[in-house]
């Protein structure tokens, strides 16, 4: 189900890019904030503040779309746009290898920035408090969470062309003002999924964190969009047609 | 593969983007040998070696390949070979490395072996070690041929394969595919170059606007082309007396004079490009200039379309 020459042709090929690069340096943004927050603020809210703020706002709201919509479009993506899809797809191998290898890469390349981003910016937040959880739940969010993005984000890049701008207004308009104007659309954020698992680890009380989703309807539609978007790719790879520019 | 089968089999194949047709009703069936996809840019041969590749799905009709429909059949890809138009290689891969690559993807036992045999053939091993990003444009086109036919494939589809490549690679690619059929391997290629199938193509599809313009042996076609009306333009030290010389000649069928231009229509090509000189010559009359007026690519296949 796996290919391992497929695994080491796309990671070579992103790890290769620029973009990769920007964001390691993107997911250090959280860090430095907490960093900052560590050394100007008394410990009083620091729960609060790196749960909320740091960890759910920066993190899983911010670093974690952006960085699986960069690995998740690029890992197939970027072979539909400079043209050697067609080498990678003129194989004897199934539609479905393709996609579970790529999906593999995307998912450990968008997991390691996050996780990293995610325990460095909870353990300087916290500052010595307790952490109740706060730093499992949120990466054990970072790791579900860019499952589920890269499996979407893989889908995209290969549905459409403009899957960067798609999943950018996904990220920005549908997650950033419709789910929070309309509390009833949360079923279909991803961020959404990422926070409840992250629930199911943190002892803190609810005004400290207090996600929208409960942890089984997060897991339950973790699980129904990445089967469901994975699915949707081998579909649409084995029905792929060759472009007039490609 | 049946023995019945051919290696190529198109069957009334339609493809359509919206409103536009790019291929119309083609048909026709291919086996070992070579066959060259002859027509201007844009008349659809791409289309037709894509659809041929399965990497397109035909509007209308079918597309067989060894016996096995194209379209959605990921395993025909162990018995054909792609090179598309395009330079699409990884450009942090060396040669060797995308060679080999393309090996370990076909599942071939030894892979290293092979792709050293396939960059031998296409005479690339002095530079297999570096990165096909700093490749020249023929170089990367003979890396992907490499790639294509490194599990050795019974059928080589290659589009524009000699674009980029000098006149040495051109002949030395040449020299490779013929050897390739001579082992009783399909190959097609597309070219819009006249002289490259001429030179390569046992059999040819000549397709224009996304018709079927004509098939067969080459050398049939390539008559037909020849011996197609064709219109000169003269320049002479008296137009008059020459134009009055030449409508004696049998090759010619027509003469108009226009002001200072002499036009002359002929059926017979050859023919009358050896009489002028002579007509002329016994008419007392010195020819200053002489050229064909249609002798582009399109007016030879505009002719092909309407017989």
């Amino acid at each position: 189900m796996i290919d391992p020459t497929i695994l080491r042709l796309t990671v070579r090929q992103l790890l290769g890019q620029r973009r990769s690069i920007v964001m390691v340096l993107f997911a250090l943004l959280p860090v430095l904030l907490a960093v900052l927050y560590a050394l100007e603020n008394d410990s009083s809210d620091a729960q609060g503040w790196t749960a909320k703020v740091a960890l759910g706002g920066l993190v899983i709201g911010l670093v974690l779309p952006f960085t699986a919509l960069v690995f998740g479009t690029a890992a197939l993506g970027q072979e539909f746009e400079d043209g050697t899809a067609v080498y990678l797809l003129a194989k004897p191998i199934p539609r479905a290898t393709i996609v579970f290898s790529k999906l593999v890469v995307a998912w450990a390349a968008t997991t390691a920035v996050v996780v990293v981003s995610a325990a460095l910016t909870g353990a300087i937040g916290l500052s010595g408090e307790p952490g109740e959880g706060i730093i499992a739940g949120f990466v054990a969010a970072a790791v579900v969470g860019s499952l589920v993005y890269c499996a979407a984000f893989l889908w995209l890049s290969i549905a459409t062309s403009r899957a960067l701008i798609v999943g950018l207004l996904y990220v920005f308009i549908w997650q950033g003002v419709v789910v929070s104007l309309f509390s009833g659309v949360r079923y279909f954020s991803i961020s959404q999924y990422a926070l409840g698992i992250a629930k199911a680890f943190i002892t803190a009380p609810d005004d400290i964190f207090d996600p929208r989703l409960n942890v089984a309807p997060a897991v339950l539609f973790a699980v129904l969009v990445t089967v469901g978007a994975t699915w949707l790719s081998v579909r649409a790879l084995q029905r792929w047609e060759i472009g007039e520019a490609t | 593969m049946t023995q019945e089968s051919p290696a190529v089999e198109v069957d009334h194949v339609s493809r359509w983007y919206g409103n536009i047709v790019a291929v119309n009703d083609i048909s026709f069936a291919l086996n070992g040998g070579i066959t060259g996809l002859l027509g201007p840019n844009g008349a659809g041969k791409s289309t037709l070696l894509h659809m041929l590749a399965g990497f397109l799905r035909p509007s209308a009709g079918g597309v067989r390949v060894l016996g096995e429909p194209a379209w959605q059949n990921p395993a025909m890809y162990r018995r054909i070979g792609l090179v598309q138009e395009r330079e699409s290689v990884y450009p942090f891969l060396s040669g060797y490395e995308f060679v080999l690559d393309s090996a370990r993807l076909h599942h071939i036992a030894e892979p290293e072996k092979a792709a050293l045999k396939a960059i031998h053939m296409v005479e690339l091993e002095s530079a297999m070690s570096r990165a096909t990003g700093g490749y020249s444009k023929g170089m990367k086109q003979r890396i992907k041929i490499a790639a294509a036919l490194v599990h050795e494939p019974q059928v080589l589809l290659l589009d524009e394969p000699f674009n980029g490549a000098d006149p040495r690679q051109r002949l030395q690619l040449m020299d490779m595919l013929r050897a390739m059929a001579k082992e009783g391997r399909t190959v097609v290629f597309s070219s819009h170059i006249l002289e490259e199938v001429e030179r390569l193509a046992d059999d040819v599809l000549v397709i224009v606007a996304g018709r079927l313009a004509a098939s067969g042996d080459f050398h049939e076609i390539r008559k037909l082309m020849t011996d197609r009306p064709h219109s000169f333009f003269l320049r002479a030290s008296d137009n008059r007396r020459l134009a009055a010389s030449l409508v004696a000649d049998a090759s010619v069928y027509g003469v108009e004079l226009a002001g200072d231009d002499l036009r002359v229509s002929t059926s017979e090509f050859a023919s009358f490009t050896q009489a002028v000189a002579g007509v002329a010559r016994r008419a007392g009359v010195s020819i200053y200039e002489i050229r064909p007026t249609d002798e582009s690519l399109e007016s030879v296949f505009s002719y092909l379309v309407k017989r």
